[in-house]
């Protein structure tokens, strides 16, 4: 997973109505709600994930393992695999929210604002790195190893959530915090009672890139001593069984899209009522 | 009426999902060289009966005859070839130039290239907007007010018998919309098109309307005749709500400073001596002469007080700032006379001579005489208004 | 200094094989945005009156991108074996989703009243599509496919663990022969002409804007 990912996270913007939208006067525009959209979403990543569970079944139940695939597809082995492949997608996607969101909300403040676009950019420009190089240049600086790995995710995730944070915080209505301000919150108050829950559903958005992202690239670590999933994969590909190959990389897109699905599920309930 | 250009035969419109037409049974004519107006508060169903007649919206019901022939079924493009089409947001085509947006028609209908150029240069003319500075300009460097002129242009492009116009001057701040009507109604007096004009402003639809339909729910026809007999006489209780108070300054909206023969009150060049202002101060009826520079444009009023001292005429008396054109309406005057402090108007023409003044009186007298006219003319036909039964 | 020295030595000393597999990255974007572009505009045109269709091949798109790059290209293992074909399936699908919503966005953002007004003047559907929607949609488009052609540079990277070449070569060259002379500069030498490629993809893409767009929008 690259670059790009984090497309994703940009709230999609609608046409300005500049036509009168008077109702009665209008002919009926094929228009859709942003619920049947959400729906829509909801419903296609399970089917995929079902098609997936299918191929994945039928591939496992109709061959027959030969000594090589029964041990690379060992079931101690893959729920060790899977037990890495989770813990390093979760720690690094804390570590990116602790890390990104303070860092969003700091730069968002009229005192470090000056510096924003710099940083954003500075940033941005390390995502032209490929997920593959940045790993691997990550291994020749900390060394082998789960940490490692960590770390590289954590630099390569950040991104989308600091920008997600920076756009959610600016985008909060101007009037509604000066509404705030006068009633007499102080500027910690705006940002916790006002600000924060407002920006949260585009944060989500971020932490949902994230997250993905993340998934992605904790298939890769094994290149750099840190186990998970990826290594299945690639043991299959050094021995040449395909079946296990596939097998393996069914795993690994069947968590990827299980995860999409609670993350998904999560924007959809964390998101405060009202927005 | 039998010279209708258009008719819309019992035309209805329900929008799929609703059971309530937007517009039911309307059977409206839209005579050949007139401006009708069709007027009437919001949701009334208006901008839908525009685009019903170049079937924007697909008709449910009825038939719109065009020019003698039945244009209900017939390719809707072409239909919309023939006719002119101004909106509000004038949707001016950004990435193409001026002369290109108003080539978009002739384009399609296949003119020659050089017929096309020189009518970019003769409509860019007559919208007032000079040809060899905005033909290559982009809708971006134009004012709200010159896009809706190329708007206009835009639409008049391959010469379309019929202008359909929704509320095209309603984005439009309230002195530019001024002289966009004015312009328009000049324009209108040499094309002769037949227009169909949305708005919901009533003032707007007295002044440029030959005549006005006034709409209620579902396009219904609360009243359909000329401004003056719509402001004489409403026909029922819904018209006169919607014209609303002041009908009779409404009524000012009807005429022109050119339909009214200003009072000759003597003036005097600036240079002139003395004696030739006492002089002219004799004759004046008013007690009050006008000073004019060398153009003849009106300066300042002087009285005799003035002349009495040495002092040049130009600077002398008061300073003339109600000054109407000869385009403007009565009302227009009415309200600079108000503003002024002599309570009247010294009237210029086309090229801002002097022509003469109004004062309050003289409108006043105008109006009854028009209202006067508009009762003898009925009582004459044994008129009856329309009767609408509101349901 | 000894390091950039050697590094530099090393591109010298490379400079066939960089140029090579250069080529075959570049031939991955190139073929990527060309296949993903055409299917991707084709599905936005084709849907822009059709919201739930449109929905869907947006939702579909996206899931795509959520699917960790080395799975899906081993999935397409037992369709094509190794080589070029599944990295370009893959990155295909993962190109489809920027371009698709560009698509979207920028043809449903064109100004309505534009709309209304060609229409009124008579232009077909078709004809608005091609004379107005289109062109003035354009940057939109463009933008997400340039967003696609840096997506595929930095994934195609990965290309290398199946077999399928590319820059991405010298990186898993490097890592297998790390601790031995020029390991660490073949992981450099990858990654930072991943990147310059990305960067003169970059450069040709604000090119191609500046002369595509019309006048009157830029």
């Amino acid at each position: 997973m690259s670059t790009a990912t984090d497309t994703k996270a940009a709230p999609e913007e609608t046409a300005s109505e500049e036509i009168a939208p008077r109702a009665e006067e209008q002919e009926v525009v094929p228009a859709i709600d942003e619920n049947l959209q959400a729906r829509i979403g909801l419903m296609i990543t399970p089917a995929f994930f079902l098609l997936l569970l299918i191929g994945l079944v039928y591939a496992w139940t109709t061959t027959e393992f030969d000594p090589t695939t029964a041990r690379i597809l060992g079931f101690e082995g893959l729920v060790d695999k899977f037990g890495e492949h989770l813990f390093i997608t979760f720690w690094s996607t804390v570590f990116v929210v602790g890390i990104a969101i303070p860092l969003g909300i700091a730069l968002t403040r009229p005192r470090l604002r000056g510096i924003a676009p710099l940083v954003v950019t500075f940033a941005s420009s390390g995502q032209a790195i490929p997920a593959y190089g940045l790993i691997v240049l990550f291994l020749v600086l900390l060394g082998q190893g789960t940490r490692t790995a960590i770390a590289a995710l954590t630099v390569f995730a950040l991104i989308p959530v600091l920008r997600n944070t920076m756009v959610g915080l600016d985008q909060v209505d101007k009037p509604t915090i000066e509404a705030a301000r006068g009633m007499g919150l102080s500027k910690w108050q705006v940002l916790r009672q006002i600000e924060l829950p407002l920006a949260v559903p585009v944060i989500l958005a971020g932490v949902r890139t994230a997250l993905i992202i993340n998934v992605g690239m904790a298939a890769l670590v094994f290149l750099i001593g840190g186990g998970a999933l990826g290594e299945t994969i690639n043991s299959a590909l050094k021995l040449n069984r395909p079946v296990a190959v596939f097998i393996g990389g069914a795993l690994v897109a069947l968590l990827a899209l299980a995860i999409d699905f609670i993350a998904a599920l999560a924007e959809r309930y964390l998101r405060p009522k009202g927005i | 009426m039998t010279d209708a250009l258009i008719h819309l035969e019992n035309v209805s419109k329900t929008y799929p999902g609703t059971s309530v037409p937007a517009v039911a049974e309307l059977d409206l004519r839209i005579p050949k060289g007139d401006v009708l107006v069709l007027v009437g508060p919001s949701g009334c169903g208006k901008s839908t009966t525009l685009r019903l007649i170049n079937r924007m919206i697909e008709p449910t019901g009825g038939r719109i005859i065009f020019d003698g022939e039945d244009v209900t079924e017939v390719n809707a493009d072409n239909l919309r070839r023939r006719m002119g089409y101004v909106i509000q947001q004038i949707g001016l085509f950004p990435h193409r130039t001026i002369a290109e947006n108003i080539s978009t028609v002739p384009n399609l209908l296949g003119w020659k290239s050089d017929r096309i150029s020189s009518r970019i240069d003769e409509l860019l003319d007559m919208v007032g907007m000079d040809p060899s500075i905005y033909r290559n300009r982009y809708p971006k460097e134009l004012s709200g007010g010159q896009a809706q002129r190329v708007g206009v242009a835009r639409a008049l492009s391959a010469d379309p018998e019929v202008m359909l116009m929704d509320e095209p001057f309603g984005a439009i701040d309230p002195i530019t919309r001024d002289r966009l009507q004015n312009e328009f109604l000049r324009l209108q007096e040499e094309l002769q098109k037949t227009i169909v004009f949305v708005t919901h402003d009533i003032d707007e639809a007295i002044k440029m309307g030959d005549r006005i339909a006034i709409l209620r729910q579902q396009s219904q026809i609360a009243q359909y005749d000329t401004p003056e007999a719509i402001l004489a006489q409403p026909a029922n209780d819904f018209v006169s709500d919607f014209l609303g108070k002041g009908a009779i300054i409404k009524g000012l909206n009807l005429k022109r400073m050119s339909d009214i023969e200003p009072d000759r009150i003597p003036a005097v060049r600036q240079d002139a001596s003395p004696d030739e202002a006492r002089r002219a101060l004799d004759e004046s009826s008013d007690g009050r002469i006008l000073v004019l520079d060398e153009q003849d444009r009106p300066l300042r009023w002087i009285d005799r007080s003035a002349v009495e001292g040495d002092q040049p005429l130009a600077n002398s008396g008061y300073e003339v700032t109600a000054v109407v054109e000869p385009d403007d309406t009565l009302r227009d005057s009415l309200e600079l006379m108000l503003q002024s402090t002599a309570s009247s108007a010294c009237c210029i023409d086309d090229d801002g001579r002097y022509r003469g003044v109004v004062r309050i009186e003289d409108l006043t007298r105008f109006l009854a005489a028009m209202q006067q006219a508009e009762r003898e003319r009925r009582a004459e036909s044994d008129y009856e208004p329309e009767q609408v039964t509101l349901s | 200094m000894d390091g950039l020295v050697s590094f530099f030595e090393y591109i010298v000393d490379q400079i066939d094989d960089i140029i090579e597999l250069g080529i075959e990255h570049a031939i991955y974007i190139l073929s990527v945005i060309v296949c993903g572009g055409i299917v991707s505009i084709g599905l936005g045109i084709w849907t822009r009156n059709q919201p739930i269709a449109r929905e869907v091949a947006l939702a579909v798109a996206s899931v795509f991108l959520t699917l960790p790059s080395l799975a899906l290209f081993v999935l397409f293992i037992p369709i094509f074996g190794l080589g070029f074909w599944p990295p370009f399936v893959a990155l295909f699908m993962y190109s489809l989703l920027p371009i698709l919503r560009n698509t979207v966005t920028g043809l449903a953002e064109v100004n309505p009243a534009v709309m209304e007004s060609a229409k009124g003047m008579g232009l077909s559907s078709r004809q608005v599509l091609w004379q107005v929607q289109m062109p003035l949609a354009w940057p939109v488009i463009l933008t997400g496919i340039r967003v696609s052609a840096l997506l595929t540079a930095g994934i195609a990277a990965i290309a290398t663990l199946v077999a399928g070449g590319g820059l991405g070569d010298f990186i898993k060259e490097g890592l297998t022969r790390l601790g031995l002379p020029n390991g660490v500069e073949a992981i450099w030498t990858g990654t930072v002409f991943i990147v310059l490629l990305a960067l003169l993809f970059d450069a040709a893409f604000v090119l191609l804007r500046r002369l595509t767009t019309p006048a009157g929008i830029r």
